[in-house]
């Protein structure tokens, strides 16, 4: 039956479902554009309960798909997290764009999330969510919210308490190893994300973002991209944007790859603004005292952490350094980092532990 | 004045009675609002916690609360966490398996009073970067005794600004029962610390009063410490009086690599590197290796790289305490132990050591007098021992206060 004016209503519905299918086509051609989706997350509204309430993703055909608003991004070095993956969005609204900062995060504007969705493949293939950590600006600041995905994936569900999750790891050559993944509660997640105790997000900045990314319309250096999509408010000229090495390819410099490493992994508590400052320890990129890196230094707190060990790193021997002993570890009193983390990464571990092994020096006494 | 208090108070307890009228619990929290051991979940407390508003009340029933993960309060001030007594309020830790803390608090003007915290993974309460915090009447133990796993500390504010820790009991710590470190206005009152390997421990911070504190049978009694390559360092001004300081002999069971590790069995005080402390009208009875001792972070041969550490005492007064000292064997599982074993014959182990150790540039200020029958040796560590002697002279003072 053709649609008459007898049944507006009905065409209308029918015009918007079409349009709501064509939009998926529409945006493989642009990735960005004026058809930028329903997000619908008003940043003076209280945490929803249920993740698809801010239409950062649309469930299609029973798949979460990302909104058209949000931009994917990746860091060079991620931080590791007992092997899980992740999917990484940025959502900033409509006109607004962050400040660039050449060391820090970038100054985001009220309105931004941060999505980041934590996942293990099945052995089926697909990707088995297990939880989706939104970070939103606030007029205030920063909030931290983890939603636990339900087992049968219909939504996310808000959980302040955090939780857990049983998961099957399955990692190349090896027998699947069964691990009690944590959710982090929502204090936990400022247990990193804070900066001077506010809370503050850790990857976005300039040398962990400089890397290039696949997009719908090719590929791009992800800053180049920020920028053009107008995400960003300046961007200097790439000679002058740092860039942190990739800890994963060899083809970098062992002592690159190790800082970049430490840093993303350790340095976002460790630095004299974040949650541990008080050990002394400082593994940022843009540490340079050695003491403060942790080479012949004692240990301040760390009771059964030092393992027996006197000194964080002794330069040449890897197995005497608390450092790689608390990555060694993972009774929760020893294991760094404390959060995020029950099983050992082993690629970490060799990298560490080859940097350590190639330092020159001693922890001679004075 | 007199008259104004009087006018304040009564319109006040007024309003108390009434309170108490329509609420039928005389402690302040109605009965439906204490968190019952019956049917408890850990994510009870945590929510609580975690969506706490400022001021106010968490309170505990008794019983037993079982935690597989730390507990943390973040930022929101005035929060008191309560339960019905040391003894009665257990939150036990034994099954964690997340988190290096039992409870973490970020958090200004935290209370917590009236419960135990048993086997926590790690350090049993932190509490970082709060201003005017309070640890009152809480029992910290590891049910296995003293372990070299057992969490570091049991009482552990760090970075904060105005501390209270009173009327708590700690055991078991595998570092320090009570441990204030990088704070400032620091009272740590009435508390009773037994086998850990340091009773009460002030580092690297400034204006500590410690008194009326039984520790015994630690392997270090108190120590104030000062330790370089930390964001606060150089801490000045610890009274350390009125406490009962007794067979502090428990042999060492720190992991090593810990500063405290290198404290001797049968330590009663250690004062390193810190300037004005005051050591006076103590009991320190019953100690092995010795009874009070100054030194300075070099005496370890520990390589540093900090140019803007201090590491020398200083000003520094111990006056008026009542030592007894028996003579027994230093424990010889320490370096210092050795060293007072390879110093000293037999039968003449002194009560007071001073390791000796000069700044090339100033005189120290030592003050040592009225301590009874004493000896007080100056170790002269800093040469290798050559100008070792027991001239109490060189600490003669008139001086009560140790301000320069």
């Amino acid at each position: 039956m053709p649609a008459t004016a007898k049944q507006p209503a009905l065409s209308l519905t029918f015009v918007c479902l079409a349009l709501l299918l064509l939009l998926p086509w529409q945006c493989a051609t642009t990735d960005f554009g004026p058809e930028r989706g329903e997000v619908r997350y008003d940043p003076s509204a209280p945490a929803a309960p249920l993740l698809s309430s801010y239409g950062f993703f649309s469930n299609l055909n029973g798949e979460w798909t990302p909104n058209d608003a949000l931009i994917p991004y990746a860091l060079v070095s991620p931080l590791f997290t007992d092997y899980a993956e992740k999917s990484r969005y940025v959502y900033i609204p409509e006109g607004e764009q962050a400040k660039y900062h050449d060391e820090e995060v970038f100054d985001f504007p009220t309105g931004t999330a941060l999505i980041k969705t934590f996942w293990y493949p099945s052995e089926d293939g697909s990707e088995r969510w297990i939880e989706t950590r939104l970070l939103l600006k606030r007029a205030a600041g920063w909030e931290a919210l983890p939603y636990i995905w339900r087992e049968d994936g219909s939504d996310a569900e808000l959980k302040v308490a955090g939780g857990r999750s049983k998961v099957s790891l399955q990692r190349m050559g090896q027998s699947s190893l069964d691990i009690d993944y944590v959710i982090p509660n929502k204090n936990q997640c400022k247990g990193c994300h804070s900066f001077d105790g506010r809370l503050e997000s850790i990857g976005p900045k300039t040398r962990n973002l400089n890397r290039d990314l696949e997009y719908r319309s090719g590929r791009r250096n992800q800053l180049d991209y920020w920028l053009e999509a107008g995400l960003l408010d300046r961007l200097p000229p790439p000679e002058s944007r740092a860039a942190l090495a990739d800890y994963l390819n060899e083809q970098e410099p062992l002592h690159d790859r190790a800082m970049a490493y430490l840093e993303i992994n350790c340095g976002h508590c460790h630095r004299p603004e974040g949650p541990a400052n008080t050990s002394g320890l400082y593994l940022s990129t843009l540490e340079e005292r050695p003491a403060q890196l942790g080479i012949c230094k004692s240990p301040v707190a760390a009771g059964k952490g030092s393992g027996g060990f006197k000194y964080d790193i002794v330069p040449g021997v890897p197995d005497s350094s608390i450092l790689l002993y608390r990555m060694l570890h993972d009774d929760p009193g020893v294991r760094m980092p404390e959060l995020g983390r029950s099983v050992v990464h082993a690629e970490g571990v060799q990298l560490i532990s080859d940097w350590i092994a190639a330092m020159e020096g001693s922890c001679a006494q004075p | 004045m007199k008259i104004s208090r009087l006018f304040l108070k009564l319109p006040c307890a007024g309003l108390c009675a009434l309170a108490l009228l329509f609420h039928s619990c005389a402690g302040g929290v109605a009965e439906d609002q204490i968190i019952s051991a019956a049917d408890f979940t850990e994510d009870i407390l945590l929510e609580r916690l975690i969506n706490a508003e400022e001021g106010e009340l968490i309170t505990l029933g008794e019983g037993e609360f079982r935690f597989t993960r730390s507990i943390s309060l973040d930022a929101v001030s005035g929060v008191t966490l309560a339960g019905a007594g040391a003894d009665k309020t257990i939150l036990s830790f034994s099954g964690q398996s997340d988190g290096a803390e039992g409870l973490m608090v970020t958090a200004d003007n935290f209370s917590v009073q009236d419960l135990a915290i048993i086997d926590a993974a790690g350090d049993a309460i932190k509490i970082k970067d709060g201003s005017n915090v309070k640890i009152q009447r809480v029992r910290v133990a590891w049910s296995g005794g003293p372990k070299a796993s057992n969490g570091a500390y049991g009482l552990y504010p760090v970075g904060c600004d105005g501390v209270l820790v009173e009327d708590s009991e700690v055991s078991d710590a595998s570092d320090a029962g009570i441990y204030v470190g990088q704070s400032k206005n620091i009272v740590v009152r009435n508390n009773r610390v037994h086998q850990n390997v340091a009773g009460i421990e002030i580092e690297n911070s400034f204006d500590a009063e410690v008194y009326g504190n039984v520790c015994t049978d630690n392997t270090g009694g108190i120590l104030v410490f000062d330790l370089p390559e930390l964001p606060v360092k150089n801490g000045r001004g610890v009274k350390v009086y009125n406490n009962e300081v007794r067979d502090n002999n428990f042999p060492n069971f720190a992991p090593e690599g810990n500063m405290v590790g290198i404290v001797p069995a049968g330590t009663g005080m250690l004062v390193m590197s810190t300037r004005g402390v005051e050591v006076y009208d103590n009991q320190i009875e019953g100690h092995y290796t010795f009874s009070v001792a100054v030194a300075s972070y070099l005496i370890n041969n520990k390589p540093y790289d900090d140019p803007g550490y201090d590491p020398y005492p200083d000003d520094i007064v111990i006056r008026n305490n009542n030592i007894v000292q028996p003579q027994a064997q230093p424990d010889l599982s320490r370096e210092l132990g050795v060293l007072l074993n390879t110093l000293f014959a037999e039968g003449t182990y002194p009560e007071i050591l001073v390791d000796g150790i000069e700044p090339p540039d100033r005189k120290l200020n030592l003050c040592i007098k009225n301590n009874g029958e004493v000896s007080i040796a100056t170790l002269d560590a800093g040469n290798n021992y050559a100008g070792l002697h027991l001239d109490p002279s060189p600490y003669a003072c008139n001086s009560e206060t140790a301000s320069p």
